[in-house]
């Protein structure tokens, strides 16, 4: 009896733990599902929107990067004519689309709308109209990575931007540094993960709050585009100066041994190098990037609502959210943060300021030096001292936070940038006078963005009529489509899985 | 002599009569198999380790480990820094023990609260785990002489009736979580990669095509040195 009562405990005692089992496997289902994103993400997604159904907060927050109301005390996060506030950038730019149009850049949200509507980009007509190459999307829109994916790297940077302008219409978003399976941050852009290479390093190393500005330092940086690579023959093919280092006189010393140059100068006849925007580069010489501090910290400060916290996706400057950005380290007034940054800024801006107008000049004295008759042999050294000082005081302006990045390195270059260019004109004064000059070379009037782009030969008016046509005519053709392409995948419609 | 006469007896009234042995037997191995699959489903072995990410076998731990996730306390503390004790090996494996069948009761049960709060137990174990780490600084003899009633107000209430962000943040309840999906084991593949696979296939690729075509020359720089 006893012997059948112990049997009858440990069938019971058995099914009791398979109830246990079921539960257990029960709530291991629920947790797949608990806190889940609804929707399948498929491949790879270029609609911010479609990932917003997942991420609400994310993304809504992400949307705010359409916002222009930001004014610092020189930036903003609307369109602020530059060539109009700083003239003889015109000079410095001659000949390069820079001088033709150049905006205070907007927000992510803006990004394909802004490269469509610059003047810089001409007004292309048709597929394969146009000066500027497909690389320059690289860097505008989520689609870069699904084209990228879809045609080839190479063959995506072997194109005109004309080319691709209905398959690029999503501005910068999620699909730019998440994954959507994990959304743990990816970095989708070839050019970083093969200067990682060049540099003898692995991104794959990088831990995550490295990632947290490594997926910044996708685009914000500096570049160039190398043509003709072998192997990528006809590619404009973008790459970062990185090899030898991120300093401004290693990545100067990396153009200078390929004999790189943007663009000559038809002034001074320079072979130039524009900087493009080295904020990682810059940043990382600060005193915030030695303490640890990513990009995100600061730009995309943590947030709460509703008893959530997360990342705010509202990319912009810190000074626009001090209370959520600064104050997680620094106790201070919020008066007090902000003018010690802008009294980093106003300080670098007396040199940069003095730097450009040196530089306009020494363009202009330069072409009297041609035009006077001096040779190659007498240019040579003053020519050297033109490209570096323009390319160091570029290097220190272009990124526009690094003042605020690394105010200290900042300075030295400009420091640095401010005696090649003296020394420059030094020489140009001592030539000018054996030519038989010897007197200050006449100016146009450095004041005025129209004046000097008619001093270059630039007939901006015609230009911006042709520009005004190509927006109201060719760029809605590119939307139309562009949407009607994708309106094959939008969730709710047939052909996608909704979970 | 007896004693081992006994325990024969005892283990002889144990077994089942001779028909019964084999049901017996394999009711005893179901037992004992189910036992161990349940171990093995329930990743047992996973509570003996310090990693945050065993509080999340449970989903409605989430918020917790969400919010931990977030916060400073991500880089130097991880679960049980503050909430099992650390004074010595017994007392945090017992203590441990007893508050992880305590959840998976009352988990199993399907009785867990919108709002998890901590226990008198478990609250006196967090107090003395702050105390632990920031000793120097509530008991800085700057701070006993310049702020007053210092003494007093740290001793007299928890540190989080002040510091109340710290780290869950204010608000947190099982219906705070919204979407999100964090690198916790189950939705992370093993071999996980911070760059795309297209992308990874073309950096491989071009690899393999730089080790066969020549480095590219360098021209000479029209600008002299």
């Amino acid at each position: 009896m006893k012997n059948w009562i112990l049997l009858l405990l440990t069938i019971i005692a058995v099914f009791l733990l398979a109830l246990l089992a079921n539960t257990i496997i029960d709530r291991k289902a629920e947790a797949r599902f608990a806190y889940q994103p609804k929707v399948e993400i498929e491949g790879i997604e270029p609609r911010d929107s479609v990932w917003g159904l997942n991420y609400p907060r994310q993304y809504q927050s992400y949307r705010k990067t359409a916002d222009t109301t930001f004014r610092g005390l020189y930036s903003t996060s609307g369109l602020a004519d530059v060539l109009d506030d700083q003239p003889e950038l015109v000079v410095l730019w001659a000949g390069y689309a820079f001088s033709k149009d150049y905006n205070q850049p907007r927000g992510h949200a803006h990004a394909v709308t802004d490269i469509q509507a610059t003047a810089r980009i001409g007004s292309p007509w048709t597929k394969g109209d146009g000066p500027m190459p497909s690389t320059c999307w690289t860097c505008k829109s989520t689609d870069v990575p699904r084209l990228m994916n879809e045609m080839g790297v190479t063959e995506f940077y072997s194109q005109k931007l004309s080319d691709l302008g209905s398959e690029v219409i999503n501005p910068i978003g999620c699909a730019d540094c998440h994954d959507p399976a994990t959304m743990n941050l990816t970095i989708t852009r070839p050019a970083l993960v093969e200067a990682f290479e060049a540099m003898g390093k692995k991104v794959t190393d990088a831990s995550h709050q490295e990632m947290r500005s490594l997926v910044c330092a996708q685009c914000h940086v500096e570049y160039y585009f190398a043509k003709d690579l072998p192997g990528k023959e006809g590619a404009q093919y973008l790459t970062f100066p990185w090899k030898d280092g991120l300093t401004v006189e290693a990545m100067e010393e990396y153009y200078d041994n390929i004999d790189f140059a943007d663009w000559i100068h038809p002034l001074s006849k320079t072979r130039m190098i524009k900087a493009q925007h080295p904020d990682y580069e810059i940043f990382q010489m600060g005193v915030h990037a030695k303490r640890g501090v990513s990009c995100a910290d600061c730009h995309m400060p943590y947030k709460t609502e509703g008893g959530q916290k997360f990342t705010d996706h509202h990319i912009g400057s810190p000074l626009a959210n001090v209370e959520n950005s600064c104050f997680v380290c620094h106790r201070e007034k919020k008066e007090d943060l902000v003018s010690d940054v802008y009294e980093r800024q106003r300080k670098i801006k007396e040199g940069t300021g003095y730097l450009q107008k040196q530089i306009a000049r020494a363009h202009i004295e330069a072409k009297k030096a041609w035009d006077l008759g001096a040779t190659e042999a007498q240019m040579a050294d003053i020519l050297r001292g033109i490209r570096h000082a323009q390319w160091r005081w570029d290097f220190s302006v272009a990124s526009h936070g690094a003042a605020f990045h690394a105010p200290l390195e900042t300075s030295r270059i400009v420091s640095s940038a401010t005696g090649k260019i003296q020394e420059a004109r030094i020489g140009l004064t001592r030539l000018l006078a054996e030519l038989g000059h010897n007197e200050p070379v006449e100016m146009p009037d450095l004041t005025s963005k129209e004046v000097l782009q008619k001093y270059i030969g630039l007939d901006m008016p015609a230009e911006l009529e042709s520009k005004k046509r190509f927006l109201e005519e060719v760029v809605p053709q590119w939307l139309k489509e562009g949407r009607e392409r994708e309106a094959a995948t939008l969730p709710g419609n047939n052909n996608r899985k909704i979970r | 002599m007896t004693g081992s006469s006994e325990n024969n007896n005892f283990l002889q009234r144990l077994l089942p009569p001779r028909k019964w042995r084999m049901a017996a037997t394999i009711a005893v191995g179901a037992f004992l198999g189910l036992g161990f699959y349940i171990l093995k489903l329930s990743n047992a072995a996973s509570y003996l380790s310090d990693d945050p990410k065993a509080c999340v076998n449970c989903h409605v731990m989430t918020p917790q480990y969400l919010t931990w996730n977030k916060s400073s306390h991500r880089e130097v503390a991880s679960c049980n820094d503050c909430h099992v004790p650390q004074d010595n090996f017994f007392n945090q494996y017992y203590f441990k023990a007893m508050d992880g069948l305590y959840h998976s009761t009352i988990f199993t049960l399907r009785a867990e609260p919108e709002v998890i709060k901590a226990r008198e137990a478990s609250a006196e174990v967090i107090q003395n785990n702050c105390i632990r780490c920031h000793d120097t600084r509530i008991t800085d003899p700057k701070l006993m002489a310049t702020v007053e009633d210092h003494e007093v107000h740290r001793t007299d209430r928890t540190c989080w009736e002040c510091h109340r962000e710290v780290p869950h943040g204010r608000v947190k309840s099982l219906s705070s979580v919204g979407y999100q999906i964090e690198p916790i084991p189950m939705y992370e593949s093993e071999d996980r990669d911070v760059i795309p696979k297209w992308l990874r296939a073309f950096i491989e690729e071009t690899d393999e095509e730089q080790d066969s075509i020549a480095a590219p020359q360098k021209s000479q720089p029209a600008i002299p040195e």
